[in-house]
């Protein structure tokens, strides 16, 4: 219907629908997409405008710190207030476009992983994730890689009983690092539907409750206005970290149980470059043939990491793992380790020259009840709300792990003749040379107990039954993937959910 | 056909031809500076393994093509059951150290 700026509106506005979404990312604009035409009268309430906002985008503003056993703290308060973006279309601003499904063994209990094990399984999301990749135009992933036909695109011939497989990687053209004029119509289309209003500059500052249901919400601009939003159902969709201090901010909302904010995810990547004793993280592939389907020279070209599948975590008693090649530069010939590492590439090599490439390696951040996010209450924001603290806590299990699968995949790659790795990063370094994605994951997180988790199958707060949640922070374990497919699958299942409990689905 | 530039080809012809570590250009293709730093890499983590026994160890059979297949699923039975040689960060098998041991030491 419009899309409306909430600091035009007169103070103490109240909005009235069917359905209020809080946060006009990735998920908000998806759900509003998904319900858009229908009978169901959907208010979306987003915090910034239509392009980024340095004022507003301060909002996100607290602090954080990196821990692990062993390594010395690293500071990272920069990481909240940089690793989301508070306009519409969210984080979708400056995301990449890539997409993935999380893998089945990502949605599996593992014995050997606390905390893991999802409500649902891969092949039943799967129908979700095909509407994904149709809302967001790319291939779908089917549960059974198809082989490529193209002999540069072959995968390495490894032994499926290692089961290092290559797990497909896809890019949409729907996200503003990748086609900011495309993007910009998928954020602000759906809002031409007769029954969506789209309100930017409408901070959700509270969230009030009467015993289990929802009855209205607190919304606030940066120009002073003081708004109510009221419906009959609610989605609170504004990140990993910003769902959890609406919810604690809201007379800690969902927290019956204590875990609100706990088992704070994200994803890193691990590589060095070489140096006078090393070569770093690198991959001695033993065929001269290309290798497009790992490394593509094309930027946004589709492309295989290399995964650890069920078989291998089992194996290895390991949680999901994948290496990602790409084209290097190495160490000149003339120096030691240079002369070293083209020794070794033309020993593993089968044919004539194979080929060095450079590798990073990302492992699964396990779920562990104190990497959280709380508030600082010493500390707010100027709408009065506290700012966030976050506490990204790794056991001595996430890097074990990690170096275990660089060396089941090394050993892989071996004992098939594909290749050799080099893998130089002193465990002690891990934190501190380790890249952080933007992507925050399992803070509240899916179960369908309401002691071990936030939200139940459904998506919906175990403590208000008219509230759901939207985002990675449903997720109860993170994978590697990136979350954006499956943060859009689970929202295209929760649409379906509301369109059959609301009879708009009829 | 196997060839010589095969995955421990390049190792195994050279050490099944000790005429050629004798030849002014002993690792034709290689760096002699660099396999000499990894075979002595290898034998600093062996110092029991001596040139004959390292021979006896890699060639019961004698030198020779036949040589080459057993040597490479050797090596691959060698990252199967963890018998790994990491040289400057560089996972090789076992196997793999010990050839580029005996070719520094034939060199």
């Amino acid at each position: 219907m419009a899309i409306i700026d909430a600091r035009t509106l007169p103070n103490a506005s109240r909005i009235e629908a069917d359905l209020v979404i809080i946060g006009g990312g990735m998920a908000g604009i998806t759900l509003a997409k998904e319900l858009a035409g229908g009978p169901l009268k959907v208010a979306l309430l987003e915090s910034g405008g239509l392009e980024i906002d340095m004022e507003v985008q301060a909002l996100y503003a607290g602090s954080a710190v990196q821990k692990a056993p062993g390594q010395p703290d690293r500071p990272f308060d920069d990481y909240p207030i940089q690793s989301r973006v508070r306009a519409l279309g969210g984080s979708g601003l400056v995301w990449g476009g890539k997409c993935a499904p999380l893998d089945p063994a990502d949605f599996a209990k593992r014995p050997w992983i606390a905390h893991s094990g999802w409500p649902i399984t891969r092949q039943q999301m799967q129908p979700y994730y095909d509407r994904a990749c149709d809302l967001l135009e790319i291939p779908r992933f089917p549960l059974e890689m198809v082989r490529p036909t193209e002999p540069e695109r072959q995968p390495l011939a490894l032994d499926p009983a290692d089961g290092f497989f290559p797990a497909p990687r896809e890019f949409s053209k729907f996200s503003g690092g990748a086609d900011k004029t495309a993007f910009d119509r998928f954020r602000t289309d759906f809002a031409q539907a007769p029954n969506i209003t789209v309100y930017l500059h409408a901070n959700v500052t509270r969230i009030r409750r009467e015993a289990d249901r929802i009855t209205g919400l607190d919304v606030g601009c940066l120009s002073g206005q003081r708004h109510t939003a009221i419906a009959q159902r609610y989605v609170l969709a504004v990140g990993g970290i910003e769902n959890v201090r609406l919810l604690l901010a809201s007379d800690n909302l969902g927290n019956r149980y204590d875990l609100v904010g706990r088992f704070f995810q994200g994803h890193v990547t691990y590589s060095n470059d070489g140096d006078a004793e090393t070569e770093g993280s690198a991959v001695a592939i033993a065929r001269k043939t290309p290798m497009d389907l790992y490394a593509p020279s094309k930027r946004m070209a589709a492309y295989c990491v290399i995964g650890a599948d069920l078989s291998a975590q089992q194996r290895l008693k390991t949680g999901n793992f994948t290496a990602t090649l790409f084209k290097a530069t190495f160490s000149g010939p003339e120096t030691k380790v240079g002369a070293d590492t083209r020794t070794i590439g033309k020993t593993t090599a089968q044919d004539g020259d194979g080929q060095l490439l450079g590798y990073f390696a990302m492992a699964e951040h396990f779920p562990h009840p104190e990497s959280r996010v709380t508030l600082d209450p010493e500390h707010k924001d100027p709408l009065d709300m506290p700012r966030v603290r976050l506490t990204w806590t790794y056991a001595a299990k996430d890097h074990d792990d990690l170096v275990r699968s660089v060396e089941g995949l090394s050993d892989a790659l071996g004992a098939s003749g594909e290749g050799r790795m080099c893998w130089s990063i002193p465990r002690g370094q891990l934190l501190a040379i380790s890249s952080a994605s933007r992507h925050h994951m399992g803070t509240t997180r899916m179960h369908a107990d309401p002691r071990k988790g936030v939200v139940d199958a459904d998506l919906r707060l175990h403590e208000a039954r008219n509230l759901y949640v939207a985002g990675s922070s449903v997720f109860p374990t993170s994978g590697i993937a990136n979350p954006t497919l499956t943060i859009l699958a689970l929202v295209m299942r929760l649409a379906d959910h509301l369109k059959h409990e609301t009879g708009a689905a009829r | 056909m196997t060839s010589r530039r095969d995955l421990l080809a390049a190792l195994v012809a050279l050490a099944a031809t000790p005429a050629m570590a004798r030849e002014p250009t002993p690792f034709p293709g290689l760096d002699p500076a660099a396999v000499k730093r990894m075979g002595e890499a290898w034998r600093a983590a062996h110092p029991d393994i001596a040139l004959r026994k390292l021979e006896a160890r890699l060639f019961p059979g004698g030198r020779g093509k036949a040589a080459l297949p057993r040597l490479r699923e050797q090596a691959a039975a060698d990252f199967r059951r963890g018998a790994v040689f990491v040289y400057r960060g560089w996972r090789l098998s076992d196997t793999e150290g010990a050839l580029f041991a005996l070719l520094s030491l034939e060199a």
